[in-house]
């Protein structure tokens, strides 16, 4: 190694020491201490505080409300983002091909994804009520029980969601199909291309990378969702929303059982890294064309 | 910058640095006390609170008193208090606490030990219960402020149409219900409307129909479901009241809320809730003005009459308050007699203080506040637990399965008690 060589090395190295730093304070630091909080019965205000094991663990395999609260996570992940992308790759084509008003379209998007969560919930909490609700007054007698229904608190859940959220896929979209350029349309259309060949053809294959993207932060989102189910439902009824994060934080920060509630956490740490593992590997394969 | 440039910038922080710690040192040292009192909003015709605390100003001439909001929900408001007292946080002197708080802060080292500082008989003027829910380990921690218990309100203009007195229990009031449905033929009007959403109301709802069934969630001595058939009897009835039509599929999405605006707007016949709602109903522009009435919760057939649980707030004094005698002086004001009064003139809140349910002024704003009393003695307090919070959570998601038919009641009730086996494990 030259001198050179190696004194580009050291600063190299006192650059990225920052980084390295603050991720390890911020990051990995809290991370480790979370997993070993996980291993005891820990409730501080009650001076309770002793080595567990694997106990917590233990219990979270045979606890039915854990199992619950997994595939509730993963019913809302699953519908939530696949309708989010449907809708979203719909509203993304509608403004595309829209002459006028294109600018109105994408206010009116954005103006849902910028409302806050809570807010947002606390709009549908209105839609949904049962009696003075927008909706049920529409349906009249064959009114639903929104909230109140274990089949339909989780969809009811689910579509407030989706209206929040599929604004971010659509503006997305809209961004990729104004980078496609006009002359691939033209060429397709000489070679006699319709409609449909043009969307399935160039439109759709076109917006594969940034579609994985998308799909790649909502699902992480809708992963950690909380604050919609907070607001609408609590997690009920009889559990039906309630979802790791609800799980977790009920644990943790309303019956301070800290290191149950860590245990928690760390499943949901891991499920969140394992899915942005494998998106991120389908992103670096490139079997997605560009 | 020139190094001039710099240097005076250097020169102008390190002054702005001594200035702020001059600033602090003054405060600590010679400037007037500041008392910091939390509190969530007293919503009502007028918030009478701002006034209080410039009464305890004006009486206490170098104390300054910051009243701070808290959180709106209670859930927000509790974990605002376990963040701050657990990290050891100075910022507040005086707390104002869900009564079901109380025990759970004393046993963390929160609260200050009040017993020794008062007089022996300075707590008889308040309710038993409300006093019950102050008390932990034979030591008083808080101050009893504005009282709540839970009652059977009714509209009394289609009960005297029927002929009909008020309930005394609950097949009594099924009964009244189908009559008086059958005669209005209104689809639109429900029969008895109550908390049935996944939350803690639920777990309130639910132990009144334990207690009206002779059994309980918790006794004394710590057993969880001492008889686990009437609690699974209790559950299956509530969740007849919803099958049979006698209460709406909703009710399992119902709060506080949602089910006092269905009777407020005049689509039910029976309601249970707080005493808050009164005024409501009594308010300009209320649809059922005039034509509402309260009594005591119903019991069962060939059960215990039925017994309302009781809530409110109560103010406590922090442990790391720097001048707990005039904090406790300040709690001692707001939960004065004077106090009380112009609250529960001002707002919807109900007083601690027995007295008060008879007092003239009082009962010529809220003319049902004799009639509150009675009701209020009787009330009883949920289990006073430093672990309340941990038994309600954990058995909410079995009460409401029970309650929307996704578990039979006994097994709602087995698997409450198997959750709350292993988790009191570890804090007893």
């Amino acid at each position: 190694m030259t001198g050179r060589e190696a004194a580009a090395r050291r600063r190299a190295l006192v650059c990225v020491a920052p980084t390295v730093v603050a991720l390890g304070a911020l990051t990995v630091y809290p991370g480790i201490w979370v997993v070993w909080l996980s291993l005891q019965h820990r409730i501080p205000i009650f001076d309770v505080s002793r080595f567990a094991g694997f106990e917590n663990y233990a219990f979270l395999a045979v606890d039915p409300r854990f199992w619950s609260a997994a595939r509730i996570t993963a019913v809302f992940t699953l519908g939530s983002v696949a309708l989010e992308v449907v809708l979203g790759v719909a509203a993304a084509l509608a403004i595309h091909a829209q002459v006028r008003g294109r600018k109105v379209s994408l206010s009116l998007l954005l103006l849902a994804w910028a409302m806050p969560a809570v807010v947002g919930a606390k709009l549908f909490e209105w839609l949904y009520h049962p009696s003075a609700g927008v909706i049920n007054v529409a349906l009249g007698r064959h009114a639903i029980n929104w909230l109140g229904d274990p089949n339909v608190a989780l969809p009811a859940v689910i579509l407030a969601d989706v209206w929040r959220t599929m604004p971010f896929v659509a503006i997305l979209c809209y961004a990729r199909l104004l980078a496609i350029p006009a002359d691939v349309y033209e060429a397709a259309q000489v070679d006699g291309a319709g409609r449909l060949a043009t969307l399935t053809r160039i439109t759709l294959p076109l917006l594969g990378r940034i579609l994985l993207l998308a799909i790649l932060f909502r699902t992480l989102d809708a992963l950690r969702a909380f604050d919609i189910m907070f607001v609408l439902t609590g997690g009920g009824p009889a559990g039906a929303t309630e979802t790791l994060t609800i799980y977790a934080y009920r644990a943790l920060f309303q019956t301070l059982q800290i290191g149950f509630g860590s245990a928690v956490s760390v499943v949901v740490f891991a499920l969140v890294m394992a899915v942005a593992w494998a998106y991120l590997r389908l992103l670096r394969t490139g079997t997605v064309a560009a | 910058m020139s190094v001039i440039g710099r240097r005076s910038a250097w020169a102008l922080g390190l002054m702005a640095w001594l200035l702020a710690l001059g600033g602090c040192g003054a405060g600590h040292e010679r400037g007037p006390v500041t008392l910091v009192f939390k509190y969530a909003r007293i919503l009502g015709n007028a918030d009478p609170l701002p006034e209080l605390l410039r009464a305890f100003e004006a009486a206490h001439p170098d104390v300054r008193v910051k009243g701070e909001a808290l959180p709106w929900a209670s859930d927000d408001q509790h974990q605002f208090y376990v963040i701050n007292l657990e990290g050891r946080s100075p910022g507040f002197d005086v707390m104002m606490l869900d009564c079901i708080w109380v025990p759970e802060f004393a046993r963390a080292g929160w609260l200050l030990d009040l017993t020794s500082q008062l007089a022996p008989d300075e707590l008889a003027p308040y309710f038993p219960s409300a006093v019950a829910s102050a008390t932990y380990n034979g030591r008083v921690w808080a101050l009893p402020w504005n009282f709540n218990v839970g009652l059977l309100y009714y509209r009394a203009d289609l009960l005297t149409k029927y002929g009909l007195r008020p309930p005394e229990t609950f097949e009594e009031m099924i009964d009244q219900v189908r009559r008086i449905r059958a005669g209005e033929r209104d689809p639109a009007l429900n029969g008895y409307v109550w908390q049935g959403k996944q939350y803690e109301g639920l777990v309130v709802n639910v132990l009144e129909a334990f207690w009206a069934n002779g059994t309980t969630v918790m006794e004394d001595d710590g057993k969880v479901f001492p008889d686990p058939a009437r609690a699974a009897d209790a559950l299956k009835f509530l969740r007849g009241l919803i099958t049979m039509g006698v209460s709406p599929a909703w009710t399992t999405a119902a709060d506080e809320e949602l089910s006092r605006r269905a009777f407020g707007d005049g689509h039910a016949i029976f309601l249970r809730n707080w005493p808050y709602a009164m005024d409501l109903f009594e308010g300009q522009g209320s649809a059922v003005r005039g034509k509402v009435a309260f009594a005591s919760l119903p019991g069962r057939a060939r059960g215990a009459p039925g017994v309302g649980s009781t809530g409110g707030a109560h103010l406590g004094v922090s442990a790391r308050s720097r001048y707990p005698e005039l904090a406790l002086a300040l709690a001692r004001h707001l939960t004065s007699e004077r106090a009380q009064r112009a609250i529960a003139l001002g707002a919807a809140l109900s007083p601690t203080r027995q007295a008060l349910y008879r007092d003239p002024e009082l009962v010529r704003e809220r003319p049902a506040m004799p009639r509150l009393e009675a009701l209020a003695l009787a009330g009883r307090p949920r289990p006073v637990i430093p672990y309340y919070l941990l038994l309600s959570a954990t058995v909410q998601p079995e009460f409401s399965a029970a309650l929307v038919g996704v578990k039979s009641p006994e097994r709602a009730i087995a698997d409450a008690d198997a959750r709350l086996a292993y988790f009191l494990q570890a804090v007893r």
